[in-house]
């Protein structure tokens, strides 16, 4: 074990307890409005122990951790049952977006409240009119006396209740199309011009969020790229979800499997042949997945794609969502019952995981993905109108 | 160089891949293996092993190999998994040199490895190590399917004695040997049905022993080189759709342009990359984990093979269903990868064992 493993180890061992017992396990997808505020308490504490951006620059407060170490760190950490990171969208996409794009200025004013664990970020992708097809972003910023002006909406955004800023990708040449034109803004959440709704979700929780923009404003200075780089900065952002954020996640599917097993085994369900086919499929998959995630990082590091890295969503989102029905299968009629006026974990993750293969590209736009990009199948047609028959 | 191989697999993938196009003609060694009624390449085999210097690949550097494990027959195995190739690597170079390597004395290591490392013999394993009797000094029993029986040289079989195996082998060339051939359905790759009728202890050469549970951790191990050729076979039917669908037009556009197409073939690609995922991690599992890795990776690989097989089928359409065209021979193989060492269900009903205990 790597000394910073080591003390992690220790750190978490000292620290989740007390107060905080009640967060092991809790905040997962699915569970994400769980014990908001001491969450964040939580995520301050990392911080001020130096458990944020330990693979940063050192100038910023890095550790010079290594790709090697930060997948030791998660599994620590999801070893110890460390709640969800409600910081983990400022510290794994916009950090590491600012460290490559974003200007000397931008760095020294976002960076410290992402390493502290004291301001949270979400992320203005999609729209209403802009979902699978993500360039089709209406919200509009205009510059004007120094400030960008934004108007619009944005939709299905997890955690702005929670967060304190948002990074937004706005149309800011007027008449442009498609990804060209666009910008992408860094913006306060707490000012007049914006209003956050809840969507309640099937899961019953609402992690997610409508966010309107009405003159909302942001400094000049406040643009990562230029204009008309928007999306260049919005996608090399994405580039980084299918890296580091990834790594804990992985852990809590174990940690999720390891759950049903537990059931399985108390229920009787495990003598149900096909249910023990099921159980052992899925441990096979998990297993494939974590050597897939490395064949992933190396890519990441080579700089070349390798076949894993464009079948690693639908892979991983399907497989959660089987695991969701296998968990409700194990649980049999018991899977009805609300008891304690609230759903079980499994309950959650049978319903919650639905979303797994509608979000982040869902398992259509991913089919079309690997065949255009990987097999070099031809392109969809774009913007034509369908044929209707009368 | 692509992780989790070195540059020198990287060359061996090249050279492989390099002969057997010639060799094998982009898909029409198959078809010539078949003309010739044997499910053997016996030329092929030669150039392979000896010439290129294949067979020694995973064989220890001390006894003439190149020392490159697992992962270098895993490169081996894609790429004539790729070719359909009917040349008998997989038992010779893998499990034949593995039980040897594991059980061998020092003698029977220096006698048979250097040889299998140089492709001067050919050795068939066979499973089944309760099917020999000894009868008054007379060895006698048999094993059915047996890969690339008739053209061993050796018969490389287990006798069992309590929780203990001998590692024995038997010329083929002794008294009251004999191995026919099984018309099969696969008439790619070879598989006989072995017979030993008072087989004398005298011509049985004795080459090693070891425990019971050790050599099932051998047999399991060798699923990893299988599993490589599944990826390989599998890997070359999409390719092959996919070059078909670009070219095939229908309703005035190639039918690659429609997702019907496009989606199952990124289904195959899915799954493809899943298989080579669990290969690649038995390959370079350390040993505490390598069986369960091994079996993964066999039980998901086996799989894959089929139902790409079968997509590949479908999406070419009527000429897919000809004999004259090669997806046949693949959709074959990997059926009878999905049954000769035993059924993906059974794999996955031992991991069950292992995760739940036992189902009773």
């Amino acid at each position: 074990m790597s000394a910073l493993r080591q003390e992690f180890s220790e750190w978490l061992t000292d620290n989740l307890c007390g107060d905080y017992e009640c967060l092991r396990g809790r905040g997962v997808p699915g569970d994400e409005e769980a014990f908001p505020e001491l969450r964040k308490t939580w995520e301050a504490k990392l911080g001020e122990a130096g458990w944020i951006g330990t693979d940063w620059p050192e100038a910023f407060g890095g550790r010079g951790a290594s790709d090697k170490d930060i997948i030791a760190l998660a599994e620590e950490y999801a070893a110890h049952g460390g709640p969800g990171r409600c910081g983990h969208i400022g510290e794994t996409l916009l950090a590491p977006t600012l460290l490559a794009f974003g200007t000397e200025a931008q760095k020294q004013k976002y960076l410290p409240g992402i390493k502290s664990g004291t301001q949270f970020w979400c992320q203005g992708y999609s729209e209403p009119g802009a979902g699978s097809d993500l360039a089709n972003v209406k919200t509009k910023a205009r510059l004007e006396g120094g400030e960008w002006i934004i108007d619009g909406q944005k939709v299905w955004t997890s955690l702005a209740l929670e967060s304190d800023y948002i990074f937004v990708v706005a149309r800011a040449e007027a008449g442009s199309v498609g990804n060209k034109g666009l910008v992408f803004l860094l913006v306060k959440l707490d000012q007049p011009g914006i209003d956050i709704r809840p969507i309640k979700q099937m899961s019953g929780s609402s992690e997610f969020n409508e966010v309107y923009f009405t003159e909302a404003k942001c400094s000049g200075d406040d643009i990562v790229g230029g204009v008309g780089e928007g999306w260049k900065i919005a996608m090399a952002l994405l580039g980084f979800e299918r890296g580091t954020s990834t790594i804990g996640q992985q852990m809590t599917f174990k940690n999720e499997l390891n759950a049903i097993i537990a059931l399985a085994k108390k229920n009787g369900a495990a003598k149900d042949p096909l249910i023990r086919n099921r159980i052992a499929k899925a441990y096979a998959e998990l297993k494939i997945m974590k050597f897939g995630f490395l064949r992933t990082l190396s890519s990441a590091e080579s700089g070349q794609m390798s076949g894993a890295d464009f079948m690693s969503k639908i892979f991983w989102a399907t497989w959660h969502r089987d695991l969701g029905e296998l968990a409700a299968d194990v649980m049999g009629a018991e899977a009805e019952a609300i008891r304690d006026g609230e759903f079980s974990s499994l309950q959650k993750l049978f319903l919650y995981s639905r979303a797994d293969t509608i979000y982040g590209g869902t398992n259509q736009i991913q089919r079309n993905i690997i065949a255009e990009r990987a097999l070099g199948m031809p392109k969809e047609p774009r913007g034509g109108q369908p044929v209707m028959k009368g | 160089m692509a992780f989790p191989f070195s540059e020198d697999h990287d060359m061996i993938r090249e050279a492989a891949r390099g002969f057997l196009q010639d060799v094998y003609d982009g898909g029409k060694g198959p078809e010539r293996i078949y003309e010739a009624g044997i499910g053997f390449d016996a030329a092929g085999w030669k150039s392979f092993a000896a010439e290129l210097g294949m067979a020694g690949i995973a064989i220890d550097e001390d006894y003439g190999g190149a020392g490159l494990g697992d992962l270098g027959r895993v490169v081996i195995m894609e790429e004539l998994g790729a070719a359909l190739s009917s040349i008998p690597f997989s038992p010779t170079c893998t499990i034949s040199a593995d039980m040897i390597s594991a059980f061998g004395t020092d003698e029977a290591k220096r006698d048979w490895l250097p040889k299998i490392a140089t492709g001067e013999v050919l050795i068939a394993y066979t499973d089944g190590h309760d099917a020999l009797t000894i009868n008054e000094g007379k060895l006698s029993g048999r094993v059915n399917s047996v890969l690339y029986g008739v053209q061993a040289d050796l018969l490389l079989m287990s006798l069992r004695s309590g929780d203990r195996l001998k590692l024995i082998g038997i010329p083929k060339t002794v008294d009251g040997v004999s191995a026919n051939a099984i018309e099969t359905m696969d008439p790619t790759r070879s598989l006989s049905n072995v017979e030993l009728e008072n087989v004398a202890l005298s011509d049985v050469l004795i080459l090693g022993e070891g425990a019971l549970t050790q050599f099932d951790k051998v047999v399991k191990t060798s699923f990893i080189t299988l599993a490589a050729e599944c990826v390989g076979g599998a890997q070359k039917c999409l390719e092959m759709t996919v070059e078909y669908a670009a070219q095939r037009v229908q309703f005035g556009r190639p039918i690659a342009s429609f997702q019907a197409i496009k989606h199952r073939c990124a289904d195959m690609f899915i799954m493809i990359e899943a298989a080579r995922s669990a290969v690649y991690a038995a390959a370079t599992a350390d040993e505490s984990n390598k069986v369960e890795a091994a079996l993964i990776a066999k039980a998901y690989a086996s799989d894959a093979f089929f139902e790409v097989a079968g997509h590949a089928i479908q999406l070419h359409g009527g000429i897919g269903f000809t004999w004259e065209y090669p997806l046949h021979y693949f959709f074959k193989r990997a059926r009878a990868n999905r049954a000769i060492f035993g059924s993906s269900a059974r794999d996955y009903a031992r991991l069950a064992d292992n995760l739940l205990g036992d189902a009773a």
